[in-house]
């Protein structure tokens, strides 16, 4: 049953795109690329269509989807959207997608047989660069594994400081 | 009254650091762990666990404790693909990696249960903390830098907490991928925050032992916040990664 759960979520992933397609949305690859390069994307800036909740389609400038402040609101936008309830032989179950923009950012079992609703594993992670600090610390963790290690490591020094 | 004590056990050195208990409390903690040596250690001829590996027992006849430590194994081997193993060809049953993590855990329950609110237990680099060392401050736990052994590349804030971490610098590389028996590449250090050091421990282990694989793994288990640094000195992080701003 458990392999039902991540499968649903596939699939109700899978939808996502669908259900978001709209015409406008058709240049979506090169919105996300205005978004990541806002100072490009401010030139390209058009009026925004009145109506506030459609994605209508926007005429085309210079070959590049044009980004408006509607499109870039729901670029950062947080929407919740459930799948439809899925009976299985085991039960039903329901999932869940959050999406932040088009961006899913977490999936949610809403229903699932002989559980109650559960964070569905779905890995953020950020990027970063490797920094190196001496801060101010009270116990170090991966300071050492073995005795010898020990002695000059940093955790000694903190077990000796106080 | 506040009592430290460091005590090398398990191959171990375990610093305790408590603000809010005695001599005989933490005593009861370090007892609890010179115990789990002697009845798990596969380097003890006389251990359950060796005693077992030799056919002398059988399942029925394990303690609960040691059927928790191997559910544990067999649990994080199957999600792993077997990546992660207490039983590497060649070798016996080690079940180190969870026992490590599992009972450090237990020696801090037992402050916790002994009336203790305030501590910090740090065995080998994996911590458990409790309350506040300080009114109004978490205990700011660095992970050590890949690199320097003097620096740390980032400080978390933890009140009921663990983290442990698992990183190649000190003893060369010791964890094998499961399903080669090949020394694992691909990843410096993976440190996972967690509120059980049993769960924070095998996690970090076996997300190390699946190599790149294992930084989405390790992201993807419940209750687990990661910070990963991989070979090309790039960070993965999580998000609810409770990160302490100097």
């Amino acid at each position: 049953m458990k392999r039902a759960i991540p499968v649903l979520a596939l699939s109700v992933a899978g939808l996502v795109p669908v259900w978001l397609y709209s015409p406008g949305a058709a240049h979506e690859g090169e919105i996300n690329e205005a978004a990541a390069a806002p100072e490009t994307q401010q030139q390209k800036q058009t009026p925004a269509p009145a109506a506030p909740k459609t994605t209508s389609p926007a005429p085309k400038a210079n070959g590049t989807a044009p980004t408006t402040q509607q499109q870039q609101q729901q670029q950062t936008q947080t929407r919740n959207v459930s799948g439809p309830a899925v009976n299985t032989s085991e039960g039903t179950v329901q999932v869940q997608v959050t999406l932040q923009g088009t961006k899913i950012t977490d999936v949610k079992a809403l229903r699932a047989p002989n559980s109650n609703p559960t964070r569905m594993a779905l890995p953020l992670l950020r990027e970063s660069a490797l920094k190196a600090q001496s801060a101010d610390i009270d116990t170090v963790s991966g300071a050492t594994a073995t005795s010898e290690g020990y002695k000059q490591s940093l955790q000694a020094a903190l077990d000796g400081a106080k | 009254m506040p009592v430290r004590r460091v005590e090398h056990i398990m191959g171990l050195p375990i610093s305790l650091d408590l603000r809010d208990g005695d001599a005989e409390l933490a005593e009861r903690a370090f007892a609890s762990l010179r115990q789990a040596d002697s009845q798990f250690s596969p380097f003890k001829p006389d251990s359950e666990v060796s005693r077992l590996d030799r056919g002398e027992l059988t399942r029925e006849e394990l303690t609960p404790d040691l059927v928790e430590v191997l559910s544990l194994c067999d649990w994080y081997e199957d999600s792993t693909g077997g990546a992660f193993t207490a039983r590497v060809p060649g070798r016996g049953l080690d079940p180190c990696a969870v026992v490590k993590g599992w009972a450090v855990q237990r020696a801090a329950d037992i402050l916790r249960e002994g009336g203790a609110s305030s501590y910090c237990l740090n065995a080998g680099g994996d911590v458990v903390t409790a309350g506040e060392p300080e009114p109004g401050k978490p205990w700011r736990v660095g992970v050590r830098h890949p690199d320097f052994a003097d620096q740390v590349c980032v400080v978390l804030g933890v009140r009921d907490g663990a983290v442990a971490t698992s990183a190649l610098y000190e003893r060369g590389q010791h964890i094998l991928d499961g399903r080669t028996g090949q020394p694992v590449t691909g990843i410096l250090s993976v440190t996972v925050f967690s509120d059980d050091l049993a769960i924070a421990d095998t996690t970090a282990t076996a997300a190390f032992a699946l190599g790149r694989d294992g930084i989405e793994w390790a992201a993807s288990q419940e209750d687990c916040e990661v910070f990963i640094v991989d070979e090309d000195r790039k960070v993965f992080s999580s998000p609810g990664l409770p990160v302490h701003i100097c």
